[in-house]
């Protein structure tokens, strides 16, 4: 498929319609059917939903037609080999991309139905309700309090943002290690408390969607696996997609699975046990049990 | 569910709010200012320049006393209050000066350049860059004075002829000045010398010297290059200590003779403060004479920091 | 090109090549020293010729050496072979206590002769009523909707500055109906002692900040405490001023603004870092020894050199005999351009730098700002000085040699380093940092506020303190926009004109030329104005230091 094409048709309708003569594409019957259906009974609705979504770094493709529907308030991981495109497709979803000059985004991809390309779509409004938390983990330096309530202050939330601050920090299963401590500086806290706290930071305004790009990967074992429980408990209030290289912990901690491989494709989506015991392509069974990547 | 106030959420501006655009403008007219200085310094310098030419005079109006563009350029006499507007004489000086301190600054610079960037420990590069910084620091009129009081009564037993105000000791003070300059920029231009071509030069066998002088140094000659440039421009540019130290009588000299060295002489800068500071009051052609000066100033330097950015461009892009 | 020189070494290896190695060695760093060495040994020239140290009895220097040098060296060795970093502590103390006693002499001759401490008390107050207006806004911001809260805050310090209807009013030419705060506090009639009123204005702030920062870890009442400990300082010095012959006002904005910072430093490291206590020891022996020298040399009646840079030469005016000659309007002119400098040109180079940085798109616009601002920095100096005459004299019909004409040229000229500077400062903030705000839906303002300019402040202000001793040091283009030579007094407000130390410097060595003045009052002049510059660059230097060590 030539650049060409994809361009013109992303732009002159928005690009809904997947590609029939894309044959490696993908979609799972049953969430594809879905789509926009709230009253599915099968599966939960979907709260991000991409189609056609086409990626660039100047003329380079990094995201390859992605059609894909998560599922709110479970764990989603991404994983593939480096260079596959599953961080791109994180950011487009918070619209960080916008702040590559280079970057370029066709196609859809829509939050509750709304597609976040759109024009009138402000991407600080959308990254308002959408959360992110990065590899390394990068508190401000300034007091624990103050980190977590930055969501707070920029956004004008109102309400107790004592409470607020309190009851993220629960959460975020860091409350009892830092509550005598909570105007010293984030960055005296060791690497696992760090990415806690950012953790913290990121759901203090209660977003719709929490974005993980390979939280743990900066960690040492045992902050890793604090940082892993804490996800799975997240999912029961908030849609988690993360990325990670590491396909153990995509395995123990997520509940859908979608694997990218070179060149940007979206290989195969689906429920994470069947991906990783039975998945449907050679390209994929190869990747996971290590014969590339 | 949420979907009508999330997508009212979504499409709420957030980058026309008004502390937004307040912070925006603001910044953008703080940028917008360097432009506009520019554009002011360059309308006020024509437009001032025009008013003492002869030719250009009419067109802004001006009536009265002007002077011959062609005797301006060419004239070699400099006597505004007689009416002399030969800028030969000055340019000579400016010359002799740039030509003195650049023996001087050039080869130091670029040694220090080389010593900090290829064999100083990083504790001395500690120290010493500092003080470099500090060399730079310290006022021009300082070192116009140290020429006249210390250094010129210094060389007079060696250097025969030598007068109290003169073009030697001028150009020492100066090209101490600039050597910082010389030094930090060529500096820069060689840490940024991939370590790769120096390991490469290792691995061949070189020693330290041959890597310095046969890897880095050439590698790094735009960078040397445009340093030298700027710390001219600079030289030319270079206001109290020619003033204080190189006296205030014009003379046409000869820029190749060494003898020229020990004259007085009064170089472009200095006769600008000279104009200004009490030779000549009031609108006459004399004080006008200092923006012809000025846009001559100004268009050589700026001529000569836009050849050192091009030149300086060329070796960012090799890496 | 590497193998040129290899296949050289082919034919003669091994000790030639060395040699030729080490030579060239030697030879760089003699390049490296020499502008360095070259300028030490004409400062120690002029030093000499300003202080003239061999003037002094033998038995003064003798002395001192055993009093004060002797100990000195001994308690630093003492301490750098304990602790390196306590040593670096109190190399600090003691040079915190050289600056700030510099600066507040210049504080002390501005509370002297150029703003009246009531005025400035007046001031402080006016701006700071208004400010708690605006907290309080801003912390009731969800209710009050942006442009109600920028209207109160405007409104709040125009009426607390001005009054009713202030300028505006005047413009149209209604008189005075209510005076604002200012107006009011600066004209009351019956006000304490002028250096009471300087304990309040100058003294409470310091204390205030430096009780904090002694007893951080101590709670509320300790921080009380240590405050109104420190508040004793410029009390005292008010007191103790007149029977030392120092009039009270000068003596506590002395106290204020040259002793507590050195005191509160040595008081934080003495409660806070016990691991450097014995690093007081140095400031300790200092003093000590000074004190216990001059009361020997008073004693034994050892005479001291015939120093330049005494205290007539800093207090008195020109004039055509080299004897009295003093540098004091000079000094004052130098501050209050300095002042006007770093008013304009901080805001607008931080904020050139923040729309280059963080907000200009690659375009056509950018990069012609871009290339103009490295070729601003190299336009002479000189040709500044036509730039301020012919826009603000000429065109503008402004006052020749104002302060606030100085000022503004020196802000021009410097204004590029500020905005390289500041730039190296911005981009050197890690991405991480700004994707953390961003992906919090921050704005760009919002961004910059409370992420990059708290995280780049401390590199620009190592740029704009740079960049202010270089604006001191400029005499062109003062000549240029016609600064007066020599001024007898104090300028009193911005418009009026003055001269600045290098412009004095320069006014002595060519108008006054003559071995008195060449011998004595240049020199002396020289080297204030050096160690002026000195003092700032080391500031910053220090600064720069300690944040690249942060980071």
């Amino acid at each position: 498929m030539t650049e060409n094409t994809s361009e013109t048709r992303a732009e002159s309708d928005g690009g809904t319609t997947a590609d029939p003569t894309n044959d490696e594409m993908v979609i799972e019957t049953d969430v594809a059917g879905a789509t926009d259906d709230r009253d599915s009974t099968a599966t939960p609705d979907p709260i991000i939903r991409s189609r056609d979504l086409d990626v660039f770094y100047g003329e380079e493709r990094a995201l390859d037609s992605i059609d894909i529907d998560i599922p709110e308030n479970r764990v989603t991981a991404i994983i593939g080999p480096s260079g596959c495109g599953k961080s791109t497709f994180l950011r487009c979803v918070n619209r960080m991309n916008d702040r590559i000059d280079s970057c370029r985004v066709t196609g859809e991809l829509s939050l509750r139905g709304k597609n976040v390309y759109d024009d009138d779509v402000d991407p600080v409004a959308l990254r308002r309700r959408v959360g992110m938390v990065f590899q390394e983990p990068n508190p401000f330096p300034k007091s624990i309090y103050d980190n977590v309530a930055y969501g707070l202050d920029i956004q004008d939330v109102e309400g107790d943002h004592d409470e607020i601050v309190e009851e993220s920090l629960k959460r975020a299963a860091l409350w009892d290690e830092v509550n005598h401590q909570l105007d010293s500086s984030g960055l005296e806290l060791s690497g696992g408390q760090q990415q806690r706290l950012c953790i913290a930071r990121a759901i203090a305004p209660d977003p719709e969607v929490l974005l993980m790009d390979e939280p743990a990967s900066a960690l040492d074992p045992v902050a890793t696996s604090q940082v892993e429980d804490l996800i799975e408990e997240l999912a029961e209030d908030y849609t988690v997609i993360i990325v990670t290289h590491n396909m153990q912990q995509a395995a123990r901690i997520s509940d859908k699975t979608a694997v990218f491989l070179t060149g940007g494709e979206l290989v195969e989506f689906g429920d994470t046990e069947q991906i990783f015991e039975n998945p449907e392509h050679q390209r994929v069974e190869d990747y996971i049990t290590g014969k590339f990547g | 569910m949420s979907g009508d106030s999330l997508e009212e959420a979504l499409t709420t501006r957030t980058a026309n709010a008004p502390p937004e655009l307040l912070s925006r403008s603001f910044f953008f007219v703080c940028a917008a200012l360097s432009i506009a200085t520019t554009i002011g310094l360059i309308v006020l310098l024509t437009t001032e320049a025009a008013k003492f030419f002869s030719f250009s005079a009419p067109l802004v109006g001006v009536t009265g006393e002007t002077a011959s563009v062609v005797e301006f350029l060419t004239g070699t006499n400099w006597g505004p209050t007689e009416g002399n507007f030969g800028v030969l004489s000055l340019v000579s000086a400016t010359l002799m000066i740039m030509i003195g301190s650049s023996l001087l600054a050039l080869p130091l610079g670029v040694g220090t350049a080389i010593y900090l960037s290829e064999y100083a420990s990083p504790r001395l590069r500690g120290v010493l860059k500092p003080g470099l910084e500090i060399l730079a620091g310290i006022p021009t009129v300082v070192y116009g004075f140290f020429a006249i009081i210390y250094i010129t009564p210094a060389l007079q037993p060696f250097v025969p002829g030598l007068g109290t105000f003169n073009i030697l000791s001028a150009c020492i003070v100066v090209g101490i000045m600039i050597i910082p300059m010389v030094a930090s920029i060529s500096e820069d231009a060689m840490s940024a010398v991939p370590e790769s071509l120096r390991q490469a030069g290792y691995g061949m066998g070189a020693t330290k010297f041959e890597v310095s002088t046969g890897i880095v140094v050439p590698a790094s000659l735009s960078g040397i290059f445009s340093s030298f440039i700027l710390a001219l421009s600079r030289a030319i540019g270079e206001t109290m200590a020619v003033t204080i130290a190189a006296g205030s009588t014009a003379q046409f000299l000869n820029v190749l003779n060494p003898a020229a060295y020990t004259e007085r002489a009064l170089p472009m800068t200095a006769a600008m403060v000279k104009l200004v500071g009490g030779d000549v009051t009031g609108g006459g052609v004399a004080y006008r004479s200092v923006f012809a000066i000025g846009i001559t100033l100004f268009v050589i330097t700026l001529a000569m920091n836009v050849i050192s950015d091009l030149v300086a461009q060329h070796y960012r892009e090799e890496y | 090109m590497a193998t040129d020189t290899t296949t050289e070494v082919a034919g003669g290896f091994g000790q030639v090549s060395r040699t030729v190695g080490q030579l060239f060695r030697y030879l760089l760093l003699a390049a490296t020293l020499f502008g360095l060495v070259f300028v030490t040994i004409l400062l120690v020239y002029v030093a000499n010729d300003a202080i003239q140290p061999l003037t002094a009895d033998p038995g003064w220097h003798l002395t001192f050496f055993l009093a004060l040098v002797v100990p000195t060296l001994a308690a630093g060795a003492y301490v750098y072979r304990r602790d390196g970093e306590a040593f670096q502590t109190g190399a600090l103390a003691i040079g915190l206590a050289v600056v700030s006693l510099m600066f507040s002499g210049g504080a002390a001759m501005i509370f002297a002769d150029i703003v009246e401490p009531l005025t400035f008390l007046a001031f402080l107050v006016a701006v700071a009523v208004p400010g708690v207006v605006t907290l309080a806004v801003v912390a009731y911001d969800d209710r009050i909707p942006f442009l109600g809260q920028f209207a109160v805050t405007v409104a709040a310090f125009y009426l607390s500055l001005f009054g009713v209807p202030g300028p505006l009013g005047a413009a149209a030419g209604i008189s005075s109906v209510v005076p604002g705060v200012f107006g009011l506090l600066a004209g009351v009639p019956l006000a304490p002692a002028p250096w009471l009123l300087a304990v309040l204005s100058v003294g409470l702030p310091l204390a205030a900040v430096g009780g904090s920062l002694v007893a951080r870890d101590r709670g509320r009442r300790a921080r009380l405490f240590a405050g109104a400990g420190i508040l004793a300082v410029p009390l005292a010095g008010g007191i103790v001023g007149p029977f030392v012959g120092v009039d009270p006002l000068p003596a506590t904005v002395v106290a204020s603004v040259g002793f507590v910072p050195p005191i509160v430093y040595a008081a934080n490291v003495a409660i806070n870092v016990p691991r450097e206590r014995v690093a007081l020891l140095i400031p300790v022996t200092i003093i000590v020894g000074a004190l216990v020298g001059a009361f020997a040399v008073d004693l034994a009646g050892f005479a001291g050199p015939q120093s330049w840079v005494d205290w007539a030469f800093l207090t008195a005016s020109h004039s055509n005999t080299a004897e009295d000659a003093g540098f004091y309007p000079a000094i004052g002119g130098s501050i209050l351009l300095m002042v006007t400098v770093a008013v304009f040109a901080f805001p607008v180079g931080v904020g050139a730098a923040v729309y280059l940085e963080e907000y200009a798109p690659d375009n056509r616009f950018t990069r012609v700002v871009d290339v103009n601002i490295s070729n601003l920095a190299g336009v002479p100096s000189v040709v500044y000085g036509l730039l301020g005459f012919g826009l603000f004299v000429t065109y503008l019909g402004q006052p020749d040699g104002t302060v606030l004409l100085g000022g503004l040229t020196l802000g021009l000229l410097i204004l590029p380093i500020v905005i390289i500077s500041a730039r190296e400062a911005i981009r050197s903030v890690p991405e991480e940092q700004r994707a953390a705000s961003y992906g919090m839906g921050a704005t760009k303002w919002q961004t910059v506020k409370n992420v990059v300019l708290p995280r780049s402040f401390s590199g620009i202000l190592t740029g704009t303190i740079l960049a202010l001793g270089r604006a001191i040091g400029e005499t062109a283009p003062l000549i240029m926009i016609g600064a007066p030579n020599v001024t007898y007094s104090l300028p009193t407000s911005f418009s009026e004109a003055a001269s600045a130390m290098p412009l004095q410097v320069y006014a002595w060595s060519s108008l006054y030329a003559g071995p008195n003045f060449y011998n004595k009052v240049v020199p002396a002049g020289v080297v204030v104005l050096v160690a002026v510059l000195l003092a700032m660059n080391s500031i910053a230097i220090v600064l720069r230091n300690k944040y690249q060590v942060g980071d």
